[in-house]
Parts: structure tokens; sequence; C-alpha cells
């Protein structure tokens, strides 16, 4: 068996392969990130790379993709060795530089979400106890009187000073009480930290001289697509670093399926690796920034949908995706830092969010958190518009929930020119009414490289109103319009000619992919009608919608309605509250209420099963037009619907 | 007796043209309720003429149009002297496998046809979407001003002949493939260019007996339910091609020697009982082929919508 070298330039790492193995692996060993939506499967052409020296095979059925200054890219995953090679990476098919939502999207509010308290988060989550903290007490000393033990006696004072009554010490702890006791003059400081998913708390020492270190708490959000994470300060309160990166696990697959699949042929392991190199990568990044050392975490919240959750911890994800869908739990034991495989204290408890569902996971669980509609009165609506399109209809007396399956099409999967929100990326759109003139913005001002998922939503909706599509998403040829062009595969709607463009291409939407959007968005709309069905409820008993996701900065709520995507009720009702996952976190880090709901509301929520019975498909059908086949159910954008 | 009372009603459509026109739709309440319909209305019925001469077609069909199956003119005489309300002429010609005619070829056919019989003509392509779009609008055309039904349009390739049945005056067919959403968005698409709606049949892709009825009778009533309830993108006349898909079974073409009985009897029985079912879906115009089925067929209709029963 031959072996071969492979240099990456610009990136200047070799790496050694035997002729079998694809140059994707070579990608993959040489650590470089890469996308690769349909795992090595050859289908997606999203790994081009470019051979600069030396000779490849393609594995039959591989079809170059000619689409940079004419330069041909190869399928990475179809190319195999035939002698040493250069390859470079081109951009487009590297994820770099993802401007992932780190927190801070509120849509027009500025302060910390809240709606039925006046002012903060605290009034509903009061900061009353993080999962973690240090107190400093002084105990009375044993005497005939009161003769009890050392740790009694400790536990006494505990409760005396924060209420806490149901205590577990650390056997460490035990073997040092006596003497810290008695050396320290009946004055110690211990750490109190919340176990995961119980009502007790563990006691442990505190490190003589360390009685006055900053201590952290990690909240992370495990998305599909992107992980985000960040250090809260466990005293303060405040969020001292935030970070995020793409999910390594990309390279092995866009979506969650693709990836259950993979575990189910390669195991899970390689999957496991990929996130935790990712969380750890971030935590890195973050100790760096503000100069702490790991030991200093002491305490970590991690919210992933329910795949997610399962590779994190090892567990095997296979029955996820086979009728009838069932994960190998919702609720995961308590776990220490260092089994999880996180870079933190090592003793360190980590919390992990307890799911619904095979596809109602942690991350809703933690994000219902932050609408706070399980307080509220009347009905709230939270959407988490993403992969799996969750979304949560209910009030403080119910809750069910449904996955309506959107796909990736809002994050820009399966579009050429889509693309996550980072720089480059088209995130606001306006078509003049002639269909001849196209203005947008994009993330970072930078030359366009793409569109990404507020984006797509503007486009969709001006394409309409300027007549470009017809309410199918039909483009309608017309050789007036020089942005409509035709080609051998269907009709393509050139957003940014090549002149003003990052990569020096058009950027376009075509026939099939605006056609996929369409499904996306009948998806998102069919779910919210078919739920709303099941509880026999009319969309107008909704007070408020929350809007979830990562698909840019905002969201151009007028658009969606537009477009037939959400409902067409009053735009007050709706509130954009970007990554709600990792301030569910946070939450949880902070707030003993919070946590306590944390760990229980996963329970309360009824998961619907969309594929039952045939209402969703029914509504499917008649979503796929714009904005609706009823068109009554969208008075505002069709005011003439039932003349 | 507890009647319904509805707010709404099929549009009528109305074919031809002069003193032969045809009215098919207008229905007030469920099909053959005498007491909630003052006038119940009777389906229509058409026979199937073809532009080329049938290679695959049984015995007992061909045996019923004795040596006028090569002449389109001659052939839809004979359906009009058998009692058919309309002729629908398939223009199977122009289908790639069966001669690929042009459109020009097609319209001189239809015209022949149209000059041949007073009753009033539907024309329908090949169903090869692309072909269709370049057929009926030239065969409208040649048409113009007759007031014929042309089909079939489906969400594909609706606008050109849309466009065609607005400039020469003309129903159309619109195509869905049994499902009501989609009939519903063909609807809007096409009344959205103009073409009034009582101007429009739905043709939801029917099944016959055994293969299918069921999906089609509960797309026919709830859309109907639909009409009567003020749905206006569902009150359009329903048309039927029961023909075509009867005839396709092997019920009515396998040999006499299985135990199913006489082929001539079971065959149109076939095709009878499936428009009659239809008939209670609510469908109003039905395109049968063998003139035997088509006289059970009003023979039935006339003893469903009899005054006295």
């Amino acid at each position: 068996m031959s072996s071969y070298s492979v240099s990456f330039y610009p990136e200047n790492i070799i790496v050694m392969i035997d002729e079998n193995d694809s140059l994707l692996y070579a990608i993959n060993l040489a650590g470089i990130p890469v996308k690769a939506s349909c795992s090595g499967r050859g289908t997606c052409g999203s790994c081009g790379i470019i051979i600069k020296q030396g000779q490849v095979k393609l594995a039959v059925g591989a079809v170059p993709d000619q689409r940079y200054q004419g330069k041909e890219f190869l399928p990475a995953c179809r190319c195999f060795p035939l002698s040493n090679l250069v390859v470079e990476l081109p951009t487009e098919s590297k994820l770099t530089g993802q401007q992932v939502l780190l927190d801070n999207s509120f849509g027009e509010e500025t302060e910390t979400l809240n709606i039925y308290s006046k002012n903060t988060l605290c009034d509903m989550f009061p900061f009353d106890s993080p999962v973690y903290r240090k107190i400093t007490i002084v105990i009375p000393e044993p005497s005939l009187n009161d003769p009890i033990d050392d740790l009694s006696r400790l536990n006494r004072s505990i409760h005396k000073a924060t209420g806490m009554e149901k205590l577990r010490p650390t056997m460490g702890l035990l073997r040092i009480l006596p003497d810290l006791l008695r050396r320290g003059g009946w004055k110690i400081t211990i750490s109190l930290a919340g176990i995961p998913g119980s009502e007790f708390t563990e006691v442990d020492f505190v490190e003589p001289g360390c009685e006055n270190d900053r201590y952290f708490g990690l909240a992370v959000d495990i998305g599909t697509t992107t992980v985000v994470a960040q250090l809260v300060d466990l005293e303060s309160g405040t969020v001292t670093s935030a970070k995020g990166a793409f999910n390594k696990q990309a390279s092995f697959g866009d979506d969650v399926i693709t990836r259950i699949i993979y575990a189910s042929e390669h195991g899970v392991i390689v999957l496991q690796e990929a996130i935790l190199d990712t969380i750890n990568e971030l935590i890195e990044e973050m100790l760096e920034e503000i100069s702490i050392k790991p030991s200093d975490i002491k305490a970590a919240v991690c919210a992933g949908n329910t795949t997610m959750t399962h590779v994190l911890l090892g567990l095997d994800p296979s029955n996820i995706r086979l009728e009838p869908y069932t994960p190998v739990a919702n609720k995961f034991p308590a776990m220490r830092a260092a089994r999880a495989g996180l870079n933190i204290y090592n003793q360190a408890w980590v919390h992990i969010a307890p799911g619904t569902a095979s596809y109602m996971g942690g991350d809703i669980t933690a994000g219902l958190l932050v609408t706070g509609m399980v307080f509220a009165d009347d009905l709230s609506l939270f959407i988490d518009i993403g992969t799996n399109g969750e979304m949560v209809l209910g009030n403080k007396e119910w809750l069910v929930s449904c996955a309506c399956s959107a796909g990736p099409a809002f994050e820009g999967w399966g579009i050429k020119h889509g693309m996550r929100a980072c720089p480059g990326a088209i995130e606001r759109v306006v078509i003049s009414q002639d269909g001849q003139k196209v203005k947008y913005d994009t993330v970072g001002n930078s030359p366009p490289m793409g569109i990404c998922g507020s984006g797509l939503i503007d486009a969709l909706s001006w394409l309409y109103k300027s007549g470009i599509i017809d309410r199918t998403g039909s483009m309608i040829k017309d050789p007036n319009k020089q942005r409509v062009r035709e080609t051998v595969s269907g009709r393509e709607f050139v957003l940014a000619w090549a002149g003003e463009t990052g990569n020096k291409a058009d950027i376009y939407l075509s026939d099939a992919e605006i056609k996929n959007l369409i499904r996306s968005k009948a998806a998102v709309y069919a779910g919210i009608r078919t739920m709303l069905h099941m509880v026999g409820l009319p969309v107008e008993a909704i007070s408020r919608v929350y809007i979830a996701g990562g698909f840019g900065r905002q969201i151009n709520i007028r658009a969606a309605i537009n477009i037939g995507m959400l409902p067409d009720i009053p735009l007050e009702k709706y509130t954009y509250i970007g990554n709600s996952a990792v301030k569910g976190a946070r939450l949880a880090l902070l707030s003993g209420q919070a946590r306590e709901l944390f760990y229980n509301i996963a329970d309360k929520i009824t998961y619907l099963e969309l594929s039952n019975g045939n209402l969703f498909m029914d509504e499917f059908i008649s979503a796929l037009f714009i904005p609706h086949t009823e068109l009554s159910l969208f008075p505002t954008v069709e005011p003439e619907a039932g003349l | 007796m507890i009647n319904d009372i509805w707010n709404g009603s099929i549009f009528e459509m109305v074919i031809g043209i002069g003193p032969n026109t045809v009215k098919a739709g207008g229905d007030c309440a469920l099909p053959f309720l005498r007491d909630e319909d003052a006038q119940p209305v009777k389906p229509v019925t058409a026979l199937e003429v073809w532009d080329v001469e049938p290679r695959e077609w049984s015995d007992v069909l061909t045996g019923a149009f004795p040596g006028v199956l090569h002449d389109p003119a001659a052939w839809a005489k004979k359906c009009a002297q058998y009692g058919a309300d309309l002729v629908s002429l398939k223009l199977a010609g122009t289908h790639p496998d069966l001669g690929d005619a042009s459109p020009e070829q097609a319209a001189a056919i239809a015209k022949e046809v149209a000059a041949a019989v007073e009753i009033p003509l539907i024309v329908t392509g090949c169903g090869i979407e692309e072909k269709d779009a370049l057929t009926l609008p030239v065969v409208a055309r040649a048409l113009s001003g007759r007031n014929v039904l042309i089909g079939s349009a489906t969400a594909n390739n609706y606008k050109d002949i849309a466009a065609a049945c607005i400039e020469y005056g003309h129903n159309i067919i619109a195509n869905s493939p049994l499902d009501i959403n989609l009939a519903k968005q063909l609807n809007i698409l096409i009344s959205e260019m103009n073409l009034p709606l009582h101007r429009i049949a739905m043709d939801p892709l029917v099944g016959s007996l055994g293969y299918g009825i069921e999906y089609a009778y509960s797309i026919m009533e709830r859309s109907r339910l639909g009409a009567l309830n003020g749905d206006k993108m569902l009150s359009m006349p329903i048309i039927c091609f029961v023909g075509q898909e009867a005839w396709k079974t092997k019920e009515a073409n396998s040999p006499e020697n299985m135990a199913w009985g006489d082929l001539k009897r079971r065959a149109v029985l076939w095709e009878a009982i499936t428009a009659s079912t239809l008939a209670q879906a609510g469908g109003s115009i039905f395109v049968l082929r063998h003139p035997e089925s088509l006289k059970q067929f009003k023979v039935h209709i006339e003893s469903m919508t009899a005054l006295n029963i």
C-alpha cells in the first residue's frame, strides 16, 4: 500500500495518507475545518479543493464543479492520491470566521429580556443561588453542652447562614475537616455546589489561600451548526467572556440525521471528540482572554438538542432517527467535568439540560426559561427557527411542543450561495418594484460572499413583491429582467454581480433553491397551524411569540409574514430572542429557581408527533404558496382576499 | 326533514356558442338532494374522440365505433348520435410516442371536428406538459370564438394555456394530482391571470373503481362542501375523465374465461359505476368512452333527479 504526503497550502500542514484514503480524510487529519454537508458521500460538492501539484484519481461519478475564476474544484471526498500532493482549500470550502450569535440580540429590546417583570432578569429568576459559590462562616466551638460531630456542626452553621438543608460533604472535606476547623479558629471557607438533578448541595473545602479567588461557571449552547460558550462570574453574575465557533462535527455532516448515520456506521467517539474539541477550544480562548486557569471554572451547564447531548456524552444516538424515535435518555445523570471531558475544574459538576423527546432537546428547555412563558397566564409561542424547527406553545398551566423539521435552508445549507451569518453574508435585501435593482446590507459591511438566513427571508419577500416569482415560487420568464437568467437547470435571479462581490462570482438564487426555501417556510407555518389545531386554539389566542435562532442578527418579521412563514398577527406580539439556549444555560448557572425549573420543565412538555395523521401534511401542502393557499389567513398581506 | 342551507354554490360554466351551449355546474346543494335544491343539476356527459386511431383499445370499445376510428370528424358525429352532450377530443397524436403531431396539425383536426358536430367541444392535449403548452394555445386560436373547454393546464404550464383561453375566449381545465390544496393553488394562479372563475373546471385526476376511486371521491366531496360553504376557489365544476381510467383496468379488458363473467357487460359496468359513483361525489362533467356506459349513466342520472322518487 503506497503512502503519499499531502501538503496544505497556505496552512503549511503536511499529512501522510494511504492510496485508499480520500483527500477529505487528509483534511480532517490535518485538522483544517472543512464544509462536508453530506459527510463524504460525494453528493453535496461542498468539500471542493484545488490540486496545485500532483495527481489524483476521482472516484466514479465525481464531477468537477467549475465555479471559481475558471479553476476546477474537485470534491475532496472523491479524490484519492496518485502521488504526493499540494492541495489548496479555497475559502468557500472552509468553515471559517463564523459570526456566531453570541447572545446579545434582542431585536428592539436593548436590555436583558423580560416581559412580565418591570426591570431585569433577576425579578423572574432572582440571582440568589448560583450553581457554585463560596462562603466563609464562623462555627461555634464544640462544648459539653454542644458536643455534636464536626460535620453536623458545619451543616448546622451552613443552614443558619444560607437556609440550605440537604448537604453532602465530599470525602476530601471530611478528611481535613477537623484540622481545618481547629487550625482556622473555627472559621472556614467552603464551597457549595448544586448536584445536577438533585436537591442536594455538595460541600467541599476551599484550599487555604484561595478563599478570595474568583470562581466562574461555563454556559454552553451546543448547536448542530455552531457552539456558543460563556464564562459567567458566579459572584457578580456577569458574563466575563463569550466566544462562538462552528461545531467541528460539521466535517461529518451538516445535520443531525447525517451525523447519527455516521455514528451508527463508525461509532460515536469521533463525533464526541469533535464536539469536546470545539468546546475545549472555546474554553481555552476565554481563559486566555481573562487570564484565569481551567480550575477556576467550577461548574458547567450544557444545553444542546437531543442528538448533540447524546454525542457529547458518548451515548448511542441511532434510535433517535428510527421510528418510534427513542433517545437513550432525556435526563442525564450527574457527571463531573473530568468524566465529561471538559477542561475545567475536574471535580466541577456538569449540568446537562434535560430534553423531552428525540427532536425536542435541552436547548429548547433552556430557551423556555428565557421566555418566561412558563410563568405567564396568557399563551405564548416559542419558535426556534433552525434545522429542527422546534416550537413550544403554552403558559404556566400546560405546554405542548412539536418539531416541524424545517431543514437548514434558512441557515444557508443547500443553497449554493447560502452561508452562515458571518462577515460577507447578505443579511438584508431590498429589490425594486421592477425587479431590476437590488440593494443589500452585509454582515461586517464587507463585500458580499453569500447570503444568510435573514437575507433569504427578505429576498423571498421582495422577489414575490416585485413579480420575479409567482405564488409557488417559480421564477417568471421575462426577457426584460436582466437579473433573471435562463440556464439548463432552470432560472436564477442574480442578487449581486461578480464585480461587487467578495469572491468575484455572481451571487444568485436559483429556482430550485427558492422552492427549497418555500418548503422550509411552509414547514414552520404548518407546524404552528397543526399544533394550534391539535389543542383547538385559534392563532389570535397567542399573546406573544418568541423567535430564537442563529440565522442572523435579527429577523425581518414583516418579511417573514409576507412570505407566509409566521402568522399574520400584530408585529408587537413578536420578540426576537436570539440565542435562547445559552441565555437559558446562564440562567441555570445563576438562579436556583431557574435550575429547578430547568430540571422539571422538560417533563411537563407534551411532545406532539407531527407525523401522526394527515393534518401536518395537509397544512404543509397548503403552505407551499406565497403567502398561503388560504389567502384569508394573511389579511395584511392580501387585503383583497375573501372578496 | 332537515335541510342544509348553504351560502355558496358551484359556478355555472357555459361551453359552446349559439343555440347549442351546454351548462356544467351551478349546483346549490349536495348532489341529488331533491329537497335542498329546487332544480337539481344533472351532470353533463361527453364521449371521447381521438385525433389518431387508438392502437390499444379493446374490441369491446372499438366495436362500438365501426369504421370511424380513423376519422375524427366521423367519430365525433357518431358520438353525437349516441346522445353525448359534448365531444371530448383528445389530441393523442401530439404525444412524442404517438406521432408527435405538430400544434398546427392538431389544430387542423380540432377545427374539422368542431365543424362536424353541433354539440360543444372539449379539447385535451397528450398529457406531456411541455408539448401541451405548445399545442393548446395554437388549438385555442384555431377554435377562436367557439368557447370550447381546453385542457389540461397544470401548475407547470398554465400560463401559456390560460393566456390563450383569455385571448380566444375559451374555458380551461385545471389539473392537479389528487390534492385539494394544489387544486386551489392552481385556481388562484389562473384566476390571477384574470381568467374569470366560472371559466375554470377542475380535474382532480380521478381513479377508476378499484384503482383509487376513494381518493377522488374524498377530494371531490371536500371540494363540493368547501364550495357550498363559500370558498370561491373550490367552486369550479369538476370534470372526470372516467373513460381513460376505467378502460385501462384488467377488469375491463381481460378475456371471458376468467371467473368474472361476460367481458362486455363487465367492462361497461366498470365505466358506468365509476361515473355514477363520482356523480354522487359531485362531478359535473363526465368524459366516457363507451356509448353503452353513457346510456346506463344517463338512465341513472334521470332516476336520481326525477321529480317523484
